[in-house]
């Protein structure tokens, strides 16, 4: 599974799942934090549907976070100040770099918690689908 | 008369401070930084517009040391945020890929995806409801449980997960009343890291729009509909929304697949329609449309709105309307800007103040000398 599929599961799922994968990761190799989780900004590029050219929004507050496991760099970035997310993410992502015998078994527990926050956010969006205008015409 | 510098006010200013902790106390209520998150949500929007930096818990912080006053809050803000090192840009992001909540069109009936109105005050009484003051914790979860069983999913089909929905505009572009536009990728000027010159680019005037003061943009931009401006605009869509935020990695070049999600912002897009005569071949003239484009953080839809009328005003310059000034518009819609600047008249001048009085006292003195010459030659 691609870095950016991963990275949307494991934000926006439950935080207990990074947990458990990082600690697999642990439990099995030496972990060095190179940087520990610290707070930054990541600045937001945007276009503009006027001219289509960019602009910047604005800033948002994020934790980064760096681990290396078997020689690979792994790096955790989310927003928010969340560093042992940040801290879980970045082991998983070295993980993935360094084709971990464990993440092959990944694959399908991150499949199930996607189907899950699918299922989350299509209960999310029945609510707001329920306040579409059904519009009738009038006779005059 | 001499000046002398002067120091002093040491005690005075720790005092000070000490009656400003006491203002916020004296009614012995903590006021829990999750609460104001939860429960002050346009103030909290409001803020991370103003101060150009978006994170809730540190908003909601910003407005209880503030006790509620935004331009503090976004001082703070604006302060805090100078502290931090900034760590990455994110990847281009396109509106077209907000996950929907609410949107409207004010110029079109039926449009692809419907009016949805998600929550808005737009259709509510402005009565004071009462019932508030008595609201409790279990009322609240009664209610919550009860929306919640009304929404869960039973046999329907919801097919994506993400409310994606396309441009409303898009249709006035294939029908050519609005010029369609390859996309520019020249990378952005940051007002934050160069100072603005003038003529200023358009990068840089969305920029300072968006994270301008929410009332200083409104008024101007409904000075701009009273006649203090030339725009007649009508809204084409308005939009509000998760925007997904993804980074790449600094150091590999790598597809799009390998980006990093960090996580969702949520923002109000405003696309306005501005009728303009188009100068075509042979002097012919032709109704066509412009937009005026607003992109704020959060659910501050006046503001994006008022935005994209600036925007417009800002695109044609035209020294008649102070709305169509770049200088006018940019140098006093910042809340730090101008509310800094107006509070600093607060603060000591009394060596300048001190030298204008005696500028008024020499003037005076001259007169009546003058007065009593003119007096002794009768």
């Amino acid at each position: 599974m691609k870095r950016k599929q991963r990275t949307e599961i494991l934000i926006s799922g439950s935080q207990d799942l990074a947990k458990s994968l990082a600690n697999e990761i642990e439990q099995n190799y030496p972990v060095t934090a190179i940087q520990k989780p610290e707070n930054g900004l990541v600045m937001l590029k945007v276009r503009e549907t006027s001219k289509k050219s960019l602009f910047y929004l604005g800033e948002v507050l994020v934790t980064e976070c760096k681990a290396k496991v078997e020689g690979k760099i792994g790096i955790g970035i989310v927003k928010g100040h969340q560093p042992e997310l940040a801290y879980h993410l970045a082991i998983i992502d070295a993980a993935f770099l360094g084709n971990l015998p464990e993440t092959t078994k990944w694959s399908s527990i991150l499949e199930s918690e996607k189907q899950h926050i699918e299922e989350n956010s299509k209960a999310k969006n029945k609510a707001i689908l329920k306040t579409k205008v059904s519009f009738e015409t009038m006779d005059v | 008369m001499g000046y002398v510098a002067v120091k002093g006010g040491t005690h005075a200013i720790k005092e000070s401070v000490k009656r400003l902790k006491y203002e916020r106390l004296q009614k012995q209520q903590v006021l829990e930084t999750e609460k104001i998150e939860a429960g002050m949500r346009g103030l909290i929007d409001q803020v991370m517009s103003e101060s150009s930096l978006y994170n809730e818990p540190l908003a909601a912080l910003a407005i209880k040391q503030a006790e509620g006053n935004p331009e503090e809050a976004i001082f703070l803000l604006r302060a805090y945020r100078s502290t931090l090192p900034r760590k990455h840009c994110s990847q281009i992001i396109e509106s077209e890929q907000m996950k929907v909540e609410r949107r409207i069109s004010a110029s079109f009936k039926d449009i692809p995806g419907g009016q949805i109105l998600g929550a808005t005050t737009d259709y509510t009484h402005r009565l004071l409801d009462f019932g508030l003051m008595k609201e409790t914790e279990e009322l609240i979860r009664e209610w919550l449980t009860e929306y919640e069983a009304e929404n869960r999913l039973n046999e329907e089909k919801l097919d994506a997960p993400d409310i994606l929905l396309p441009k409303v505009l898009d249709y006035l572009r294939k029908e050519g009343l609005i010029p369609l536009r390859e996309n520019n990728d020249t990378e952005p000027d940051d007002v934050t890291r160069e100072s603005l010159e003038f003529p200023s680019n358009r990068s840089q005037r969305l920029q300072i729009l968006t994270r301008g003061q929410t009332g200083a943009v409104t008024s101007l931009a409904y000075a701009v509909i009273r006649g203090y401006g030339a725009l007649h605009p009508t809204v084409g869509e308005l939009r509000v929304g998760n925007l997904p935020v993804y980074v790449g990695h600094p150091n590999e070049v790598g597809s799009e697949e390998d980006d990093y999600y960090i996580g969702d912002v949520k923002a109000t897009e405003a696309e306005m329609l501005m009728p303009f005569m188009a100068e075509k071949e042979n002097g012919r003239k032709e109704l066509e449309f412009e937009i005026g484009y607003g992109l704020c953080f959060g659910q501050n839809e006046t503001k994006a709105i008022a935005m994209a009328i600036l925007d417009n005003c800002l695109e044609h310059p035209d020294n008649s309307f102070p709305s169509h000034n770049e200088e006018f518009v940019l140098y006093h819609i910042d809340s730090v800007e101008s509310t800094g600047f107006i509070s600093h008249l607060k603060m000591p001048h009394y060596v300048t103040f001190q030298s204008k009085l005696d500028r008024v006292r020499k003037t005076k003195n001259s007169e009546e000398e003058t007065a009593e010459r003119q007096e002794v030659r009768r």
